[in-house]
């Protein structure tokens, strides 16, 4: 492991020298023929209807066998309506971000491809991204995507990309430990999950067999319990700023939960990888969970008897996160007409629909998922409704270095190993620390 | 004219000789050489390579800044205890692996195929197969408590995090070295522990008096190859933790914060001053270390 540890210190060294190599050469590309390049796309564009055929690299992670063969279809679609292009997929399979990020700055990245939420800021700022207002027209018809969506993707009133799909956190409650507790409806207030938890916990001697609720103690999880009591996550100079009083009363009610009343566990307590197993393995009663855990729960825990409802308001405000994917263009592509024609193919209402025909994903676009009946469905519905509330996950540029340090700490004081305010102080002040220096 | 021929083989030779090495200094200048002098450029800047790519000058910017990068202190601290754990124990078990393999057992060679297996598998698959023992619900936490004591949280716990990697490390170390002191041990004359014996000595003086001594350069070996390889843990810690060196920072490591530095944050320089540091204090571990057996050195 040794020899691996120096293969791969090695291997990144190298890497970044060859990046950095193609990246000059390209620099010098740039200066010496920016107006032959201009001009070259203007050429390339007004050939494109002459039936030449242009290929089209799309970049994305990987997802299950039947997500994948639902994303095929969608291509095909998209190349029996679009002749001339050929689009070329490329499954990241891992470390996504870092391949991407690494392939940009070589100059070898794809045309289009996946951009979360979380990491748009960055790249935005980066100015690596196509703006694509200019590409959109009337029929693409951008109202019709859920606001808070779209808005993830914008920067200074310009959007970048358009969300392919989304999921925000619904609660997911196991019917038949409900029904043995005698709890008749879903909790709608924190303190009635409270109560419920409590009621749901089930105790072996002094070990903590099924928690009532089971919680992922991380920034991404916990960011709209920061804001119901108005705490901010960052401030507008991209400082990390969950310390304040406000931030840490929504943090409190979380790691109460876990310290005073041993009624909830993160999945690791029970051995479990996630929520969404945590909760199938029936090790908890509740669990926070997105759309990603239905089709989870359907092929691996067949008879598990669960409902969803919308998260119960905290200080009596409804939240949520909400998690979303776009379509991004990279602003070096070539070929940024048949890209466009891409990207509007799969975020338009007809790429949408094949693509979220099946309930892998939902759809970003309000047409699309009254069409197929999303907000209606029983276990779907919870997680539409939260789409009009929710917060993005995203909170700036600085958002990695806040989350890593947030995260560390936070997790030291939800397993009760110290005290909330000190705990999310120093990470703040490392936080904002490393912030400075960075600069 | 005999002077210009002779002269002139001199440089044909000489050509040839260079025409061999040059794959090797092709493969070295491009894949060693040229990432450690861009490594220690960059050191010196701040860069910004994505998008629009600059290099601006900082001197050792850099190099103050981790004076006060708490996390830089903590991953040194972490790196430095996981060496001074791991390799006086890896070392230890390898020599102990290594005197059962050269006493005269039956079935050697299936104890030598058992003991030598760790050193074959990958460290990616080891640590997803420590993964599932160290669970909660693991084979780790059965066996502890079918024994009566009980379990831990291993990767969750910061108290114990760390802990779990080390044993991992040393029990999947310990038999490459153990191979090295095989060969040493395998090198020391009968002769000598027989007239040992004559003189009365026991096994554990022979073992101290006789084998210990003889081995020693398979030993300086050893702990040098340890402390190099210890102070470059990022595989384990990176797969434990998923990346983020959690929890509460007790697996991040200096190899693990270059990482994070270098491709999470887009902070190439930063990144390559930490390296810079990194490999300056392995080398001066490893001189003080040739210091303190040199000296031994008598015979």
């Amino acid at each position: 492991m040794k020899k691996i540890g120096v293969s791969i210190l090695s291997l990144m060294l190298v890497v970044v020298l060859m990046l950095t190599a193609c990246g000059k050469s390209n620099e010098g590309n740039k200066n010496t023929g920016n107006t032959a390049t201009n001009g070259g796309t203007e050429q390339e564009a007004t050939k494109e209807p002459a039936a030449e055929k242009v290929t089209v690299t799309l970049a994305g992670w990987g997802a299950s066998p039947e997500e994948q063969d639902l994303l095929n279809q969608t291509l095909k679609e998209f190349e029996a309506k679009y002749p001339n292009v050929k689009v070329n997929y490329e499954v990241i399979a891992d470390q996504y971000m870092d391949v991407i990020k690494t392939r940009l700055i070589g100059g070898e990245g794809p045309d289009v491809f996946y951009l979360d939420a979380f990491e748009a800021p960055a790249l935005i700022e980066r100015n690596v991204l196509e703006p694509l207002d200019s590409y959109v027209t009337p029929e693409f018809d951008v109202a019709d995507f859920e606001q808070p969506m779209v808005d993830a993707f914008k920067q200074d009133g310009v959007s970048y990309g358009f969300p392919k799909d989304f999921s925000t956190l619904a609660m997911f409650y196991n019917k038949k430990d409900f029904a043995e507790a005698g709890i008749t409806a879903p909790p709608t207030t924190w303190d009635e999950l409270k109560e419920a938890a409590v009621k749901l916990t089930k105790k072996e001697g002094d070990k903590t067999v099924r928690f009532g609720f089971g919680v992922a103690p991380e920034l991404a999880r916990q960011l709209f319990m920061i804001q119901a009591f108005g705490g901010k996550v960052a401030d507008e100079n991209g400082n990390a700023a969950f310390a304040a009083p406000d931030a840490l009363k929504g943090l409190q009610l979380v790691t109460d939960m876990h310290n005073v009343d041993k009624s909830s566990g993160e999945p690791k307590e029970v051995g479990a990888g996630w929520g969404g197993e945590m909760f199938g393995q029936g090790k908890a009663s509740i669990v926070f969970e997105g759309n990603w855990a239905i089709p989870f729960l359907e092929s691996n825990y067949k008879d598990l008897d669960y409902g969803t409802a919308e998260l119960p308001t905290v200080n009596g405000k409804q939240g949520t996160m909400a998690f979303t994917v776009a379509y991004v263009m990279n602003k070096e592509s070539k070929k940024k007409e048949a890209a466009w024609q891409l990207i509007s193919f799969l975020t338009g209402k007809e790429g949408m629909k094949t693509w979220t025909s099946k309930g892998f994903a939902l759809p970003t676009r309000k047409s699309v998922s009254q069409e197929l009946g999303y907000d209606k469905d029983e276990l779907r519905s919870a997680i539409v409704a939260g789409a009009s509330y929710a917060t993005p996950w995203q909170a700036g540029s600085t958002l990695p270095t806040i989350m890593s340090n947030f995260n560390n700490q936070f997790v030291d004081t939800f397993m009760g190993n110290s005290n909330l305010e000190d705990a999310m102080k120093k990470a703040e002040s490392v936080a904002n620390k490393e912030i400075a220096a960075a600069k | 004219m005999t002077h210009v021929s002779s002269w002139r083989r001199k440089l044909k030779n000489n050509v040839t000789g260079y025409l061999f090495l040059l794959p090797t200094i092709l493969v070295l200048g491009t894949f060693l050489f040229l990432p450690v002098f861009y490594s220690l450029y960059l050191s010196g800047h701040k860069v910004n390579l994505l998008g629009e790519v600059s290099y601006k000058w900082v001197g050792v910017n850099n190099f103050t800044r981790m004076a006060g990068d708490e996390r830089a202190w903590i991953a040194l601290k972490n790196t430095a205890s996981f060496a001074l754990f791991v390799v006086p124990l890896q070392t230890a078990f390898a020599i102990l692996l290594a005197v059962i393999l050269n006493a005269k057992l039956r079935y050697k060679n299936f104890f030598r195929i058992v003991f030598f297996m760790p050193t074959v598998t990958s460290s990616a698959v080891l640590s997803l197969i420590f993964m599932w023992i160290y669970n909660s619900n693991g084979l780790l936490n059965r066996v502890l408590e079918f024994i009566g004591l009980h379990g831990y949280n291993w990767l969750g716990d910061p108290a114990v995090a760390m802990k779990a990697i080390m044993l991992m490390n040393i029990w999947s170390t310990a038999p490459f070295f153990m191979v090295v002191f095989l060969a040493a041990l395998q090198d020391i004359p009968d002769a000598l522990y027989e007239s040992a014996m004559l003189d009365g000595a026991g096994g554990w003086r022979r073992f101290i008096s006789i084998t210990l001594p003889l081995i020693k350069p398979a030993t300086f070996f050893t702990v040098v190859m340890g402390i190099i390889g210890t102070f470059q843990l990022f595989d384990q810690s990176y797969i434990f933790s998923a990346g983020s060196g959690g929890p509460n920072n007790s697996t991040l490591t200096v190899a693990l914060l270059i990482y994070q530095y270098a491709f999470k944050n887009l902070d190439f320089g930063y990144a390559s001053a930490l390296a810079v540091m990194l490999a300056a204090v392995i080398m001066i571990v490893t001189l003080i270390q040739r210091k303190l057996f040199a000296e031994e050195k008598l015979n």
